[in-house]
């Protein structure tokens, strides 16, 4: 086990790799100077442009640049921010414990209500509550992230108070609350941008499973199931649906992508602190170091992601756990 | 069939059509047999004469669009198999009525410890807690000759060999000490020394539990070791039954003597295998008349005609042939009817 | 042995010769669910055609800017109008045509990328279809809009040509690795063997082998492409990077209404709802058609 995961981490290591590459050329490639905004704008302070000199070495040959920033991003160090005005990593550490909780829920939440949703079209298949709930699935699939957040804003928060309408926590009140307060403040805060981003992903899971469940179905180890007087309720929930839990491990790490994409359009709808909102507002501000210091930080996650999703599939099959 | 006490199941008419596309495929058209109590009954027959279907008919296993028709009764212990409800039928199987599968390998769950899957069918059926049940799926384990069975009950499937999977299938089985046990080509997906050992096995269990076996295979050489009756199947009918002793002694129906004559013998020099020519004829289109026609080198007008019905034959002997009114015929074989693709009748 | 022998037929295909193109759109039209995806989606699309003769109104006209800013659906606008008093149903109406075509013409950029960096991979084997495949996994890593904000952040005041090539270019990962797994299997596959023994050229096998295999994926990964498409533009245009302004895409419109998402709700739903029957149908159909050559298989 120990072996495979120093391998996989090694392969990790060679593609975050090739990503800081990519970005480099996506750097320098640019016309201009994708820091022409920065190193133009008179308005910005001599102390931020000499950074980036010094970060960049935007004097000095190219080959010398590149070594410069691997070098620097081994250590951590992604340039500076300076609509931030503090070193991007810096920026980055503090928003992605919040999109980090975000994409736990979701991830969480849209694996059991999709193994839910599947189990009920399967132990109904055919019939026409199976077929509603492909459509519904499908309905919600189709959705751009960002469409869904706005929908759930306007309901639940214009129209139909029920929430607050963005931001982590009360902006005015929180720091006077008791700790209780505090607690259910948060959650009040986290309540519908995780729920908006459960079910998006929910619909990808439900048909994935409804799908690994129809597979197993037909499998000898089946029969014998049912040739033990289990009830077709038994059968599913027992012996199919163990089964058809390992492909849906595989689709854990599959995820991380589409949660990580899905988050970005969340925390800009609903004001939510996380690396998304970061990097969206850097966009505006054309404040590229945050914005590729978030290109690389989101490829190490998905990278690390598929990972641990690896480590759990071969956990989880009894067959592979031997070698 | 003794007969003083009634049979374990008994069987009248017993159809099972597949309602498909391409028509309606009778796999099992018209079966009818008993099993006594204690007793192993072989049903042989080559793919597709319904043996398994039949099998499969007796727990009511079979799936849309396959169906069992109206009109067919199977009494197991008082009660009518075809007519009872769901709980019920989920309440013989595995308990009352058990079936091992030739597919070992594939008949275990994967992600389940061997222990665990026995264990299943006490937890099922009798109110066992989860240690009980496990104590006993062991002594079953052992009892089915696998040693150090503690240990393996702890093992998963793959880590197991295709015999030893087979004996775990055959503890599962008899876990509940069912009175009727159905066996499926137990033995045809295993090595010919694993047979062996696995056909003793039966032997012995049954006759220490004290359980009836339904012993369905097409190998001639299973049902001589292990069966005191034997039923011939033929394009979803009953051809041929008798005592084992008396089948292989004297067959009557042209396929029984076919089979017969088919088994290479060791030491018996052969230069081309017997078969029998031709092949069985779709189950979406029985011929009318005898099923067997085509294919037999002693058939005449009247085979076209008459479908046969089950004559007597001899003491507990039964046969589909119209050999059985005019036996004289059988001295004067001609080429069979049917013509193989591209090669004429030899 | 006299002979009632069989006639033996030439040996060709039992069946006559069917493009799998062909197959695959009547075996789709068979389920209810595939036409009704097609009659939809065909609207859509027909509309977008065909938008300059059904528009109502320009989609960049301003005839009033004061009476006419910020109006909720009525008559005379059906799906009101936005802050520049343009009217919102013919700028969703161009908008279907703007973002289909952008669509389509960057999943034709993916696929053709796909499917060479596929098969040059897979015929090349050993260490340089290592080195591809390892720089795809980094591609693959990267999630795409990611990539694309990371791009086209660099590159301010894009135009939608440039666009579709970006988008095309980071579209084709999944379809090269399907394209090389099929090269692969191919190359080995015994009757490539066969008709390289009988002396049949490489480019001959290539067209009259390798192709025929390809199509049912590439069918299915361009149908599922152009939705994928379709979502991730509009999300683009959501964010700024996208289309340009005043240029009237889906995500734009939705863009034009992000300040005041409960005043202006028409522009969040109606370009949505466009978003959402274009992306199901299209799905609909992509899935019927894998499963149709699924099945084949």
């Amino acid at each position: 086990m120990l072996r495979y995961l120093a391998r996989r981490l090694g392969q990790a290591a060679v593609i975050v790799a090739i990503v800081a590459t990519i970005t480099f050329a996506l750097i320098h490639l640019a016309p201009g100077d994708p820091f022409s905004a920065v190193m133009d704008n008179p308005n910005v302070s001599e102390r931020v442009r000499a950074t980036l000199r010094a970060q960049y070495g935007l004097d000095r040959p190219l080959p010398e640049q590149f070594v410069r920033y691997v070098n620097q991003l081994a250590h951590g160090e992604m340039g500076w921010s300076f609509s931030h005005d503090r070193p991007v990593q810096a920026v980055l550490a503090t928003a992605l414990p919040n999109t980090l909780l975000l994409m736990a829920i979701a991830l969480v939440g849209s694996f059991g209500l999709g193994i839910l949703i599947a189990l009920i079209q399967v132990a109904r298949r055919g019939s026409t509550t199976d077929h509603t709930l492909s459509a519904i699935s499908l309905f919600f699939f189709s959705m751009p992230d960002f469409w869904l957040a706005i929908l759930a804003l306007l309901a639940f928060t214009y129209w139909v108070p029920l929430f607050p309408v963005g931001g982590a926590v009360d902006p005015v009140m929180h720091e006077y609350m008791g700790l209780g307060a505090r607690i259910v403040d948060r959650l009040w805060h986290l309540a519908l941008p995780a729920l908006t981003l459960t079910v998006l992903a929910a619909p990808t899971v439900a048909r994935f499973q409804r799908a690994a469940l129809l597979d197993v179905l037909p499998a000898d180890y089946i029969r014998t199931a049912r040739l033990k007087g289990l009830t077709e309720r038994e059968i599913l929930r027992r012996h199919a649906l163990r089964n058809a839990l390992l492909p849906i491990i595989s689709l854990v790490g599959l995820s991380f992508p589409a949660l990580l994409t899905g988050a970005f359009f969340i925390e800009k709808i609903f004001a939510w602190p996380g690396m998304g909102l970061a990097v969206v507002n850097a966009i505006g501000t054309r404040d590229y170091p945050l914005v590729v210091g978030g290109v690389i930080l989101g490829s190490i996650m998905v990278t690390l992601g598929s990972i641990l999703a690896d480590l759990l599939y071969v956990w989880a099959d009894p067959r592979l756990r031997a070698n | 069939m003794t007969a003083t006490t009634p049979p374990l199941v008994s069987i009248r008419d017993l159809r099972t059509w597949f309602h498909t596309e391409g028509g309606v495929a009778r796999a099992v058209d018209g079966v009818s047999f008993d099993i006594g109590a204690g007793e192993t009954v072989g049903i042989v027959g080559e793919s597709g004469c319904g043996k398994s279907v039949t099998a499969l008919s007796i727990l009511r296993l079979i799936q849309p669009p396959g169906r069992i028709e109206p009109g067919s009764r199977i009494e197991f212990e008082g009660r009518d198999i075809v007519t009872l409800g769901d709980e019920e039928i989920r309440d013989i199987r595995g308990n009352r009525i058990s079936m091992i599968f030739q597919e070992p390998m594939s008949a275990l769950n994967p992600v389940f410890t061997v222990g665990d899957q026995v264990a299943e069918v006490a937890r099922v059926h009798a109110d066992m807690s989860r240690k009980e049940a496990w104590n006993r799926a062991v002594e079953m384990l052992a009892l089915t000759g696998i040693p150090d069975a503690e240990t393996r009950a702890r093992q998963y499937p793959h880590q197991l060999s295709g015999g030893m999977r087979q004996r775990v299938l055959i503890a599962m089985a008899l876990m509940m000490k069912p009175a009727l046990v159905i066996a499926d080509e137990p033995t045809t997906a295993l090595d010919v020394t694993i047979q062996a050992q696995i056909l003793e096995l039966l032997v012995e269990l049954q006759k220490r539990i004290g359980t009836s076996i339904l012993m369905i295979t097409h190998d001639l050489g299973v049902i001589a070791e292990t069966t005191s009756r034997v039923i011939v199947m033929y394009a979803g009918e009953v051809v041929e039954q008798a005592d084992v002793d008396e089948l292989f002694a004297k067959p009557h129906h042209p396929y029984t003597e076919g089979l017969m004559h088919s088994m290479p013998h060791i030491g018996h020099d052969q230069e081309r295998l017997n078969v029998i020519p031709g092949t069985v004829p779709a189950p979406t289109d029985w011929p009318a008349g005898c099923r067997f026609r085509e294919r037999c080198p002693y058939s005449w007008d009247l085979c076209e005609r008459e479908h046969p019905p089950l004559y007597q034959v001899g003491v507990a002997h039964v046969s589909r042939c119209h050999l059985a009114i005019e036996p004289e015929r059988r001295n004067h074989p001609h080429p069979p009817l049917v013509v193989e693709e591209g090669v004429a009748a030899a | 042995m006299s002979g009632q022998t069989r006639d033996f037929a030439p040996i060709s295909s039992p069946r006559p010769r069917e493009s799998p193109l062909a197959l695959g759109v009547r075996r789709i039209l068979r389920a209810r669910s595939s036409r009704a995806a097609l009659v939809v989606l065909g609207i859509i699309v027909l509309a977008g055609a065909l938008a300059p003769l059904i528009a109502p109104y320009d989609p960049a006209a301003q005839p009033d800017i004061v009476a006419l800013k910020d109006l909720p659906p009525s008559l005379a606008h059906p799906f009101g109008t936005d802050p520049y008093s343009r009217d919102v149903l013919s700028r969703v109406i161009y908008g279907a045509r703007l973002s289909l075509l952008i669509g389509v013409l960057a999943t034709l950029v993916s696929l053709t990328l796909g499917v060479a960096y596929g098969a040059i991979a897979g015929y090349a084997g050993g260490l340089v279809d290592a080195l591809m495949m390892r720089v795809l996994d980094a591609f693959l890593s990267i999630p795409r809009l990611l990539l694309l904000i990371g791009v086209l952040v660099a590159w301010p005041r894009l135009s939608i040509a440039a666009l579709v090539l970006f988008l095309g270019f980071t579209g084709w990962f999944g379809l090269s690795r399907i394209v090389r797994g099929q090269v692969l299997a191919l190359k080995h596959a015994e009757f490539i063997t066969a008709a390289r023994a009988l002396g049949a050229s490489r480019r001959r096998i290539l067209w009259r082998h390798l192709l025929p295999n390809l199509v049912s994926p590439i069918v299915v990964a361009a149908t599922l492409g152009v939705a994928h498409v379709v979502v991730l533009e509009a999300g683009l245009s959501y964010l700024g990077i996208g289309v340009p302004q005043p240029q009237a895409s889906w995500g734009n419109i939705i863009q034009d209404g992000a300040d005041q998402v409960a005043a202006l709700w028409w522009m969040s739903l109606f370009p949505g709802l466009f978003i959402v029957f274009t992306v199901m149908t299209l799905n609909i159909l992509g899935e019927a058609l894998r499963d149709a050559y699924e099945r084949r298989s």
